[in-house]
């Protein structure tokens, strides 16, 4: 017999005392070792491939992984693979050699047929999948060998597959093939989902089936120990809750944390602070849709209006947390660039020239941020006011983030939005360079630089091409970049072998 | 008596299908989707539209709420969009916490308030009794994420006697589970103690100045007695009134509170639902607790007729 709503309430509610009410020893045995992490809140899926937020990566990098990953300096080298691929003459051909003897949590081991059907998987549901997909001819399965074959020459595609968000994930075929987001989360990583209590607790065990790739650690890359009986993923939204939890010993790491609260941590034995690198862009994304910022000269306007440093004090406070630099790309990475004209030159008369040109009347310039992340609201209302400076009308629309990543789906509803970009290896994948993303930035001179960079396999040119696209962002002022930022986190000084990435791993940490 | 306790129990499930019908609409009007949440903030606007209408969410408004009233009407609340269960089992899974964290809260509210709104009343005018009305005032106005947040500072970092966050270890038992709930707790029963402590005093200084209780003490009777036995039995109503109304507010969620201390309980699970655009949680969630008010105040007015023969009348 169907049991009714308020029955089966019931019965979950009992089950759950009555489970929980049973003394510890009756239930699992606790673990020996276990590296409790706070997280900035619940993860909206434990499947990588269908979402690129910051806090599923963290989680389920431990259980999934990708062919390809990241070294200490974003470089991309094998994980499931055996070795970086060969490429045809033409560049259209990948050919990539499998590692064998990979199992999966399920025991199974990793075949030519799972990499094939996960790849199609990912090209069908990954935002960085779909970017891929109109370029990808075919994926075939060969022996130990995955091709790869494209219609044209396409230079993201390897740092597609090593992205550990929108993730290339390789599943088992089965699960593949089930439909999308998965429901059994199998993987090859060295920890395995052990329980996932909403709210609650994400558990990951020891994998002790678990085949690493080989070579020293580097980055994500080289090889992974799982050195802990568990790693516990708490979700504790409040961000001083998390500093007190990192105080109080009860976790061992945290990120996300105010920036003010760095000090708790310089005068703790117990628990260090990590300012790590590299540094996201912040950025004030424009709709060049709308009838007021489409014009050109009033974003130029507003690069000439705002003043850099100003946002970013009133956004992070500490210097330490930012850097006063215009490039897209922070300073020590291949694509940064110092040639930022109009950045960091507020001058209210240039801009108020440059709106008289443009012949504006007034019209209100709807500003969208979010009261949800601290910062961009900070730096907001300092934009705010600075713009007004200059003659231009401002609204501030202040909402929650759900708000806005609606709101910025109609060209018809904003002028202006901030927001960051987390770090990411591939330009190409910065979301401000997406003519799909809100903003649309979609100019035939914009295209033909982005496509000339996204052809060119050479690092080096490459590099020299992504200063094309930097410098006509300047110029059409598209998006004004506001600075680099990074985020403050702390970590358990009983805590050994952490690297600091940009994406917290636990894989090789150990507690002393 | 059953004739009013009927009136008021259709007074009630009017106010619940008001409830259900304002959910379903402002959640739907407010700005924000689930799929916008679900795909993270590098999503495109294809990709978004893609998802919400995998999710049913491009439907017509009317078609989903004839869907979800079908749903309703065989008990079903329907699926919660990210926590891949029925949204039933959702709340089940939290309603021990919330239960657990509101037992706690109200008896440690009504051991502090109620002996000591006793005794503001019967030292009315004289001595340290004084100083109690203007404590609860104070207390009463301080907020629970302050109290909660001074808490933790205090007794979870710095003495390090609880944790800070959580509800225990997967291998933890009721009792552990017990610690992690202290502190929350005290945090929620400090300003509710302040609230009990007030209502006690000003219904017992009333119910003092009687003449019964005048002829109590003219007859000899001992003043524990006159003041336990005969005052504060016709005291209790409005004792009742607030205790009552303070239980269904905790498990309708002591949402601040359970988000400072990460609490996995119903006020947490509305709002992470509120913010993910969750809908069949926030309906299903909403609808839960406006029929624990219902029950409860159902409860109150039957507890009202027990203890006061007027009533029952």
């Amino acid at each position: 017999m169907r049991k009714t709503g308020l029955q089966g309430l019931l019965a979950a509610a009992v089950i759950q005392a009555i489970v929980s009410t049973a003394p510890a020893t009756a239930q699992q045995a606790a673990p020996t070792s276990v590296i409790n992490v706070a997280t900035i809140g619940e993860p909206p899926t434990l499947d990588p491939a269908t979402t690129t937020s910051d806090v599923v990566s963290i989680i389920t990098q431990h259980v999934f992984e990708t062919l390809y990953t990241f070294t200490a300096r974003w470089e991309v080298a094998p994980l499931l693979a055996a070795a970086m691929p060969t490429l045809s003459e033409d560049g259209k051909l990948y050919t990539i050699p499998l590692r064998t003897g990979v199992k999966f949590h399920n025991g199974k081991t990793m075949s030519a047929d799972d990499v094939v059907a996960s790849l199609k998987r990912w090209m069908e549901v990954s935002a960085r999948g779909k970017l891929a997909a109109p370029v990808v001819e075919s994926v075939t399965a060969s022996g130990d060998t995955v091709a790869i074959r494209l219609r044209q020459p396409f230079a993201p595609l390897l740092p597609l597959l090593a992205m550990n968000n929108g993730a290339a994930v390789i599943v088992p075929f089965e699960i593949a093939t089930a439909g999308s987001p998965i429901k059994e989360f199998i993987g090859t990583g060295p920890y395995r989902l052990i329980e996932h209590r909403p709210d609650q607790y994400i558990r990951l065990g020891r994998f002790d089936g678990y085949v690493s790739p080989k070579g020293t650690p580097d980055g994500y890359a080289g090889e992974r120990k799982a050195l802990v009986d568990e790693l516990r993923f708490a979700p504790v939204p409040n961000a001083n809750t998390r500093v007190s939890g990192m105080l109080s010993g009860q976790f061992q790491f945290a990120d996300s944390l105010p920036s003010e609260t760095i000090s708790q941590f310089e005068n703790s034995r117990e628990v260090k602070p990590l300012v790590a690198g590299p540094s996201w862009p912040f950025v004030i994304i424009n709709n060049t849709k709308s009838k007021l910022t489409g014009n050109p000269l009033v974003r130029q306007a507003m690069l000439a209006a705002l003043g850099a440093e100003d946002l970013l004090t009133a956004a992070f406070g500490n210097p330490k947390f930012f850097d006063v630099d215009g490039s897209i790309y922070s300073a020590g990475t291949i694509y940064h660039d110092s040639t930022t004209p109009g950045y960091n030159k507020p001058d209210p008369k240039k801009a108020a020239e440059l709106l008289k040109r443009a012949g504006y009347k007034g019209e209100t310039l709807r500003l969208i941020t979010s009261q949800q992340f601290d910062f961009m609201y900070k730096m907001a209302v300092v934009a705010k006011q600075q713009l007004e400076d200059a003659g231009f009308k401002v609204e501030l629309l202040v909402m929650d983030w759900a708000s806005v990543v609606r709101q910025r789906e109609d060209p018809n509803a904003w002028e202006s939005f901030t927001s960051y970009n987390t770090f990411v290896p591939e330009p190409s994948l910065l979301t401000f360079v997406n003519p799909a993303y809100a903003g649309w930035w979609d100019t035939p001179e914009k295209a033909a630089a982005l496509d000339a960079f996204n052809r060119e396999m050479d690092p080096a040119k490459r590099a020299e091409l992504w200063k094309v696209v930097q410098r006509l962002l300047y110029e059409q002022a598209s998006t004004l970049i506001v600075g680099q930022f990074r985020n403050l986190a702390a970590i358990s000084a009983k805590l050994d072998g952490y690297q600091p990435m940009p994406w917290s791993a636990f894989w090789n940490v150990s507690i002393k | 008596m059953a004739a009013r306790l009927a009136s008021r129990l259709l007074g009630m499930l009017a106010v619940m299908a008001f409830v259900v019908t304002l959910t379903f609409v402002i959640v739907r009007v407010v700005p924000g989707d689930p799929a916008a949440a679900m795909l993270g903030n590098e999503a495109t606007a294809e990709q978004i539209a893609a998802l919400r209408a995998r999710l049913g969410l491009d439907r017509p408004l009317l078609v989903q709420f004839a869907a979800f009233l079908a749903d309703l009407a065989r008990g079903d609340l329907g699926q919660s969009i990210f926590l891949d269960r029925p949204v039933l089992v959702a709340i089940g899974e939290r309603a021990e916490l919330t239960l657990a964290l509101t037992g706690l809260a109200i008896a440690l509210a009504a051991l502090i308030g109620i002996p000591l709104g006793i005794l503001a009343a019967v030292g009315q005018g004289r001595g340290r009794a004084q100083v109690l009305p203007t404590l609860a005032m104070v207390a009463a106005s301080l907020p629970s994420f302050w109290i909660g947040l001074t808490l933790i500072k205090y007794l979870a970092v710095d003495l390090r006697w609880f944790p800070v966050s959580g509800y225990g270890p997967p291998e933890a038992g009721f009792l552990e589970r017990l610690h992690y709930l202290i502190l929350p707790a005290t945090a929620l029963a400090i300003p509710n103690s302040a609230l009990i402590l007030r209502f006690t005093r000003l219904s017992m200084l009333e119910v003092l100045q009687d003449d019964y209780i005048r002829t109590a003490h003219a007859k000899g009777l001992p003043s524990r007695t006159v003041v336990l036995r005969h005052a504060l039995c016709n005291a209790l109503t409005p004792i009742i009134t607030v205790l009552g109304l303070t239980v269904a507010t905790l498990i309708g969620g002591a949402i601040v509170t359970e988000t400072v201390f990460g609490l996995p309980g119903i006020g947490n699970l509305v709002t992470s639902a509120v913010v993910r655009r969750d809908y069949p949680v926030i309906q299903g969630a909403l609808l839960v607790i406006s029929g624990v008010y219902v029950v409860l105040n159902i409860l109150i007015d039957v507890i009202y007729m027990l203890v006061d023969p007027r009533i029952r009348a």
